[in-house]
């Protein structure tokens, strides 16, 4: 398959331009630096609370943008321009998670460095991270395509927000009921236990299953995305 | 003629209604087809299904010989244009920066001659920096034409392309259009108003309720159903009608070496009237 950076470049530089005309979406996608701010106040800060902030990120800043701006896209009327031009599916995804994942690296450095957190060198860690980042692109971007809105897609992430953003508050609630206990399979709890092993010193093998957990979930969130994305070419709208 | 567009037993159902019903038609390279039918009568899905946004319940349609089903592969989607209602444009960019973008898409060359080029031909030379937000509905339009004609496609479907213009501009398209067409671009168009395809086409075929009813030339079209009578007006006002034939031939000439007469016309029908012939309801 032949691979145009420049159409890649082009989509994500019209992105850029686009969204520094976005106030809406430009503020929420930096409140997690905000919540930053405000927790640092307190104490120093139990690692829960750090992976907190990046669950945070990842879904204010990762799953809301890529979400927000595919939704957008459908709802102007753009998304079938780009699906009827040279362009493949491959650049078109890839050109419209740039600004994501540029937006998802400067908020995460922005917090890290006001919260002070340290992260563990681990091939572990940073692998899981990495899996967990394509992982909510991913979910952004089937977010994006289901909602016909941005308004309907910031909705939705309230939710997302709850399941995703609490971290351990909602493993004490599931403790209490059983049947909510494949709760626990969700990718934001594994890469939290991962972290807390990782820290505990564990050996990547430890953490193999973890990070399975959390491969399982990108490689079937790419899949659904992909598959909405394709049913999507042929709906005319 | 080699066929550029050749639709089979098309039909398309909607989850109720059916849109498209066994429609078949060919159009050739480098004419300028126009889809001539009232509201509701298919045009837009027909484009829709021309172009690969839809799948058709059954029947087929070949673009440059490929079904439609299979044409989005970058190596297709190069060779045409599209214009419909789902063309949107990025509103809080400026009007060059959407026709940018259509460039690098597209691998277009000398990109601001070209933006030029187009811009000039849609007559939106003074909005190249504008907002788009801050266009009004006709310039819309027009923006959205340029951007399909970027990449000088070999086939061009135009849903309405003059629906919200004024006859100004309507004219300065059309001529645009068939500058185009004379430099080999084959245009399927859709209207609903007949002057445009009377002035524009060099075929039209009518639809309605998802059926093509008649297809072929406007002049033609014209001839056939006209009723063979000339009407002439006389200096007292008068009109009288003139059969074609030694009789009406008789009657004209005395007219004239009298010196009665002011006008004289052919009584064609406009394809309008055609349309309510042949399928019982008015164009609009
Ligand atoms: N997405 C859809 N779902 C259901 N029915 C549809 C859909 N799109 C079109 N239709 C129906 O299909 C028929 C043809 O619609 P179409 O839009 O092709 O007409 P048109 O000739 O383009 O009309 P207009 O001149 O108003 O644009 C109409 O009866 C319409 O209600
Ligand atoms: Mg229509």
């Amino acid at each position: 398959m032949s691979f145009s950076l420049k159409r890649i470049y082009a989509i994500f530089y019209k992105d850029l331009k686009d969204l520094m005309k976005n106030m809406f979406v430009l503020t929420t996608v930096l409140t997690p630096v905000l919540f930053a701010v405000l927790t640092v106040q307190s104490e120093p800060l139990h690692f829960d609370v750090h992976y907190l902030i990046i669950n945070l990120v990842f879904i204010m800043t990762t799953v809301f943008l890529q979400g927000a701006i595919i939704a957008e896209e459908k709802e102007k009327n753009t998304l079938r321009g780009l699906m009827m031009s040279p362009a493949t599916t491959t650049e078109i995804l890839i050109g419209k998670s740039g600004l994501s994942v540029l937006l998802t690296i400067i908020t995460l450095a922005l917090c890290i460095r006001i919260t002070g957190y340290e992260f563990v060198y681990a091939n572990a860690l940073f692998l899981a991270l990495f899996l967990s980042f394509i992982l909510y692109l991913a979910m952004g971007t089937l977010l994006g395509l289901l909602a016909r809105t941005v308004v309907e897609a910031s909705l939705v992430l309230m939710p997302l927000m709850f399941v995703f953003g609490l971290g351990s508050l909602l493993l004490e609630i599931i403790s209490d009921y059983p049947s909510l206990v494949f709760l626990e399979y969700l990718p934001n709890f594994h890469l939290q236990f991962l972290v807390e092993a990782v820290d505990a010193g564990k050996a990547f093998r430890e953490v193999t299953g973890n990070l399975i957990v959390i491969a399982l979930w990108m490689v079937f969130v790419c899949f659904l995305t992909v598959m909405v994305y394709r049913k999507r070419e042929v709906d005319g709208k | 003629m080699e066929n550029i567009l050749s639709v089979k037993s098309l039909k398309h159902v909607f989850s109720k209604s059916t849109a498209i019903d066994n429609m078949s038609f060919e159009v050739q390279r480098g004419e300028i087809f126009g889809f001539l039918g009232p509201s509701g009568a298919g045009k837009t899905t027909t484009i829709k299904i021309l172009t690969g946004q839809l799948h058709p319940t059954s029947g087929t349609a070949l673009l440059f010989d490929v079904p439609s089903t299979q044409v989005n592969q970058p190596k297709y989607l190069k060779k045409f244009g599209v214009m419909t209602d789902n063309s949107g444009l990025y509103n809080r960019l400026s009007v060059y920066d959407n026709l940018h973008l259509y460039c690098e898409l597209y691998s277009v060359e000398n990109k601001q001659k070209r933006i030029d080029e187009v811009l000039d031909m849609v007559n939106l030379m003074d909005e190249k920096r504008k907002v788009v937000s801050k266009l009004s509905k006709g310039m819309l339009q027009r923006v959205t034409l340029a951007r399909a004609l970027l990449h000088e496609p070999e086939l061009l479907f135009l849903d309405e392309p003059t629906g919200a213009l004024d006859p100004a501009n309507s004219r300065h398209i059309h001529h645009g259009l068939q500058e185009l067409n004379r430099r080999g671009t084959t245009i399927f168009l859709t209207t609903h108003d007949m002057l445009e395809a009377e002035s524009l086409c060099h075929r039209v075929a009518f639809l309605n309720k998802g059926k093509v009813q008649l297809l072929d030339e406007p002049s033609k079209l014209r001839r056939k159903y006209s009723d063979d009578t000339l009407t002439v007006e006389l200096v007292t006002g008068e009109k009288r009608i003139l059969e074609n034939g030694p009789k009406g031939a008789q009657k004209l000439y005395e007219y004239m070496s009298s010196g009665q007469v002011v006008t004289l016309f052919s009584n064609e029908p406009t394809l309008g009237d055609i349309f309510v012939d042949v399928t019982g309801r008015s164009l609009v």
